[in-house]
């Protein structure tokens, strides 16, 4: 893997209605700093840049070689309603897709 | 409680068709968890509608105390809740976990269990003793008896079916509530009402809520979908109520699932992937890359996920 990206959609809620901290558990959470979850109706698109190369500098240039010309992007939608992904009975998958891609070799 | 009682009382007095319900619900306060979870038990209902009670004990609904099954999260929250919160506010009253009573499970009971207003103080000790003998050391019997407790049928069709109870009455402790008038073959619900709100989202909104509990002494907050509904989905133009989605549309009866479940999972969310490798030149330095595109359509009736 020469890549790994996440993003968190959620509420973050305020402790105890006051200050920039975030409460924890229902007993602290009261009003909201943000909210960073997904609104109803609507569509959010999130652009991801994945860099395919290593870099060096040869003879005072920069040079940047692939990393590989054939390589699969996994992309997972998890719904985490607490704790880590690992807890049981906690995390659940709600989408996976791969995409095979391709860089051309050769050229200039 | 002791003032709330009273204002029901006085309230009783002046408005005497409200009396018998209000009266009976204050006289018959359950003792312990078994008579608590008595006074609220569904399994009489199955007999006439196995189906819908099926459905019914698939849900959370019918481990609202507890948890998802095995898992028993609700449970370890009560207790985070006590020994996070409650021994740690100065002002709280409780030091140890012998020292919470309703008041302070109701932080919780609000919604995971709202008949606990029903109950004494001896039911808020045993719940409590149960939850730390589960969740300390996976007590079985513990278990069983957090399992008992419930949002079953008469939480929702009976003491919930009424929101504006000086508009429709107070509900009545001899009626359930659902779609029709008429009779209803139960001696212990021997009448049957329609409620003006079944069908609405209101009905949910109840316990899936606004935001902050405000009428707390110490305000919690758990679920925010119903704001979320009213404040950012209705805006939008969305017209569908819980039931649609959750009920009907699904297929599920009373089997009310979310994020656990594929078929609300895929009503819930659109996800497209857009995926693409390129060489970007800057004079003579190319730079393979792979730009990706997710793009996520809520389609629910509210934010995801709630919080």
């Amino acid at each position: 893997m020469f890549y790994n990206n996440e993003k968190i959609y959620m509420p973050i809620p305020q402790q105890f209605g006051r200050g920039d901290k975030m409460g924890r558990g229902p007993y602290e959470k009261t009003g909201m700093i943000r909210d960073n979850s997904l609104p109803p109706q609507r569509t959010v698109k999130e652009q991801f840049a994945i860099p395919v190369f290593t870099e060096a500098t040869k003879d005072g240039k920069l040079v940047r070689t692939i990393l590989a010309n054939e390589f699969t992007v996994d992309v997972e939608v998890w719904y985490l309603p607490y704790g880590t992904k690992d807890d049981p009975g906690n995390a659940q998958k709600w989408f996976a897709a791969t995409k095979e891609l391709h860089i051309e070799k050769g050229g200039k | 409680m002791r003032l709330r009682t009273q204002a029901i009382f006085l309230l009783g007095l002046a408005v005497p068709l409200a009396l018998p319900s209000v009266q009976a619900a204050q006289e018959k306060k359950a003792k312990t968890v078994a008579e608590l979870a008595a006074m609220y038990d569904s399994s009489s209902c199955k007999e006439c509608h196995p189906e819908v009670y099926d459905q019914w004990h698939k849900s959370l609904h019918a481990r609202s105390i507890f948890g998802p099954a095995e898992v028993g999260r609700t449970a370890a929250t009560i207790k985070t809740t006590i020994e996070n919160g409650l021994k740690e506010w100065s002002h709280s009253g409780v030091k140890s976990p012998e020292d919470v009573g309703i008041k302070h499970l109701m932080i919780c009971a609000k919604c995971h269990l709202p008949q606990l207003q029903e109950a004494e103080e001896s039911v808020a000790k045993e719940i409590v003793k149960n939850v730390y003998a589960f969740a300390d050391n996976g007590d079985e019997k513990a278990k069983e008896a957090l399992q008992s407790l419930n949002i079953g049928c008469t939480v929702c069709h009976g003491r919930n079916a009424v929101v504006h109870k000086w508009t429709d009455g107070y509900p009545k402790p001899d009626t359930v509530y659902g779609s029709k008038d008429g009779k209803h073959d139960d001696p212990d619900h021997p009448v049957m009402q329609q409620s003006k709100i079944m069908k609405e989202s209101i009905l949910c909104g109840q316990c899936h809520g606004l935001g902050p509990n405000l009428e707390l002494d110490n305000p919690t907050q758990c679920a925010t979908l119903y704001g979320t509904h009213l404040f950012a989905y209705v805006p939008e133009g969305g017209n569908k109520t819980c039931q649609q989605c959750h009920m009907h549309e699904s297929k599920l009866g009373h089997n009310i699932q979310s994020y656990r479940d594929p078929a609300m999972v895929k009503m819930a969310l659109d996800v497209h992937v857009v995926a693409q490798a390129l060489q970007w030149r800057d004079g003579t330095t190319m730079t393979p890359m792979a730009n990706v595109t997710v793009e996520l359509t809520n389609k629910a009736g509210h934010a995801i996920p709630d919080g």
